[in-house]
């Protein structure tokens, strides 16, 4: 296949040029440069579909589902770099999409398995016995993370916004955002979107927990992707009891929503019960 | 063809008199019918607040217009003595009245640079004059250039950029807590006449609905009338702060309204998302120390006036830009005029030249028949060619220097020359 030349350098020099021309976007605007760096996210998105497609990286390896993970975003960074063109949109989704991409290159390329198609490489678990429900507890858990992502964003820029707010300060052209209201909203659906899908998730891998130790896989309550699973369930259980039952908002909201993303961190870097680890 | 303005502005004629030289709609009219009777050029009025300029293009062949015929003109048409009006009149002709125009346009010689009424002005005055068959080539394809330039400076430059009122500055704020305005309380406390602009631009926002409150219920009733809201009773203005989003506050009282601990105390009952107060009165009527930047932001008078400042200092560093844009369109709408306008003519001298180097050599080969080869034939072809090139040249770099020159009537002189030297149909 011609596109198993892409490499995951390809699409990581994209998004890295893309993000570089948003950067020098803020010191001096210019129309073309929008333009360049959005047809150098638009390249970078398609050598990066092409990868997944043509290389399969399993989705329950942390490499392949920090991959997908990034992939679901850079689909949020083109989205919204079409819709709010005049928001500094990349600067803020950019660096996390190209975060990932760097962040999957430390768990090293795992052996996808030659021969089968990208699909089932992209959904192969080490026991077939479980195959649905790992697939299913993976994609649900990808999902969330998606939702704590979205969220990360949207409080990184609602804490920016409510600081220039305090400071009185009107906002740059440069670097112009959404409202604190318009924030406030993405962080709160990203939240509620997350949170089911995040419990059903861990649920499903709770109920497949008893398999995992018989077959040697996991070592039980105290194995670090459990525990780490856990942590950023109760983050999140503590987010949304606090926002529905005790109506903080704003920046409280948006801090804690914060703490969520290293542990999203922390839950992929663990390895899964899978080839080669995952969410 | 020349052009020519003549005109006042803000610069060095008082209002009173500007009031005075303004145009209505009929005097307009009156105006531009009787310019091209009398003086039988185009013309195009540009009447705003600010000045009063007459933008007209005559043949060079004509005695030129000037202050003083304008002036009394103009004197008749408002009933000013034209001693009065003459002193106050500046002149710019050619090159200088295109870039006039082009400045105007592009707001660079508006009393706030940058502001976006001065464009819709210039086009404004430009339909006028189109619906009254009073401008011509010329003006036509000046005004069409003016707002081309306009647009292009704004989208060049940062000389439009941000907001430069009190009342917009305040939206602009507004906007950055809210994004959307139709599930929105605005509540307006007091009845001064400082917040009514601001009033005017919320309401634009289309909120949900507008509570008013004043100590005295009968303002409370005449400003609620005003602004389609409802009136509230002035004891039931914590109840009111508790709902609403969006707080408009220009009373005149001498101390605080509201105080951190009142506010304290009313903010814990809202279910709600953040809210914006807008204190524009003088003293202020909120407590600073509420402003948090996210659940309750406050700006007041001190506020709204220094982001208004701010931009004004941030239009100027982009002003050098601006001219330099103008500079470079006005040379090119001139040197793209003299291509028209000449085009004709030196394209008709070409084809005149054309045709009868052709007949020529024509003639010479059929003579000729059988004693040329090929390259003989191209050589004799080439030589003629280059007569006629070298022959053209003197006439047309002639008629270009003479048209960048600019003598008064010079193109023209020249022009009507090579027509009958040369014996041009028209």
């Amino acid at each position: 296949m011609p596109f198993d030349r892409i490499t995951l350098f390809c699409f990581q020099a994209s998004y890295a040029v893309a993000l570089a021309l948003e950067l020098v976007q803020l010191l001096q605007p210019r129309p073309v440069q929008r333009l360049l760096s959005l047809g150098f996210g638009w390249a970078g998105f398609l050598a990066h579909t092409l990868y997944l497609v043509a290389q399969g990286p399993p989705l329950a390896s942390q490499y392949g589902s920090t991959l997908f993970l990034a992939w679901i975003l850079a689909i949020f960074y083109l989205y919204g770099s079409m819709h709010h063109k005049k928001l500094a949109w990349g600067v803020f989704v950019l660096p996390l999409v190209f975060g990932l991409t760097s962040f999957a290159t430390l768990f090293g390329k795992p052996d996808f398995g030659a021969g089968d198609s990208w699909w089932e490489r992209f959904f192969a678990v080490q026991s077939e016995k479980m195959q649905p429900w790992l697939v299913l507890h993976v994609a649900l858990l990808l999902l969330a993370s998606v939702g704590v992502c979205v969220g990360f964003l949207a409080s990184v820029m609602y804490l920016i916004q409510a600081q220039r707010l305090k400071a009185k300060n009107m906002p740059d052209p440069r670097m112009q955002m959404l409202s604190l209201e318009r924030l406030e909203a993405m962080n709160r659906r990203a939240l509620n979107l997350a949170f089911p899908l995040l419990t059903i998730g861990m649920l499903i891998g709770l109920a497949l927990m008893r398999q995992g130790m018989q077959s040697g896989l996991i070592e039980g309550w105290t194995d670090p992707r459990v525990l780490s699973a856990l942590g950023l369930w109760l983050v999140f259980a503590i987010l949304l009891y606090l926002r529905y039952g005790f109506h903080v908002r704003g920046k409280r909201v948006a801090l804690l929503t914060l703490v969520a993303f290293p542990l999203l961190l922390l839950t992929l870097a663990t390895a899964h019960m899978s080839t080669g680890g995952g969410p | 063809m020349r052009v020519i303005v003549i005109g006042c502005s803000f610069r060095r004629t008082p209002v009173a008199l500007r009031e005075r030289l303004a145009f209505d709609a009929a005097k307009l009219t009156t105006a531009l019918d009787e310019l091209g009777a009398r003086y039988g050029c185009e013309a195009v009025i540009l009447s705003t607040c600010n000045r009063v300029e007459l933008y007209l293009a005559q043949e060079a062949t004509q005695p030129p217009l000037d202050a003083v015929m304008i002036a009394e003109f103009l004197s008749e048409i408002h009933r000013v003595p034209s001693q009065e009006v003459q002193p106050h009149l500046y002149e710019r002709q050619q090159q200088e009245a295109v870039r006039h125009l082009f400045r105007v346009a592009a707001s660079l010689d508006s009393l706030i640079v940058g502001e976006g009424q001065i464009a819709g002005q210039v086009k404004q005055a430009y339909e006028t004059a189109q619906a009254r068959s009073s401008a011509g080539p010329l003006l036509h394809a000046l005004f069409q250039n003016a707002r081309l330039v306009a647009k292009r400076v704004r989208r060049e430059t940062g000389i439009a950029r941000g907001h430069v009122s009190v009342s917009s500055v305040a939206v602009d704020y507004v906007r950055q807590v809210f994004d959307h305005f139709h599930d929105k309380t605005i509540l307006v406390i007091g009845a001064g006449k400082m917040g009514e602009l601001t009033l005017r631009h919320l309401r634009h926002l289309h909120p949900l609905r507008i509570l008013v409150t004043n100590r005295s219920p009968e303002k409370a009733n005449a400003v609620a009338q005003g602004c389609a809201g409802i009136p509230v009773p002035w004891d039931a203005l914590d109840d009111a702060l508790s709902q609403a989003d969006i707080v408009l506050s220009t009373t005149g009282a001498p101390e605080p309204i509201m105080s951190r601990s009142r506010f304290n105390k009313l903010i814990s009952r809202r279910a709600g998302g953040p809210i914006v107060i807008l204190d524009i009165a003088v003293p202020r009527d909120f407590d600073p120390d509420i402003h948090d930047g996210d659940r309750t932001c406050l700006f007041n008078i001190d506020d709204l006036t220094r982001i208004r400042e701010q931009t004004l200092r941030e239009r100027q560093q982009h002003i050098a830009p601006a001219e330099a844009i103008v500079e470079q369109e006005a040379a090119k709408f001139l040197k793209n005029w003299t291509r028209r306008r000449n085009g004709p003519i030196i394209a008709r001298l070409n084809s005149d030249l054309e045709a009868k180097r052709q007949a020529i050599v024509r003639q010479l080969f059929s003579r000729l028949n059988g004693q040329l080869g090929e390259a003989d034939r191209k050589y004799i072809e080439g030589a003629f060619r280059l007569l006629q090139n070298q022959f053209l040249h003197g006439p047309i770099s002639a008629l270009t220097e003479e048209t960048h020159a600019d003598t008064p009537g010079g193109s023209h002189t020249l022009l009507e020359a090579l027509r009958k030297l040369f014996r041009l149909q028209e």
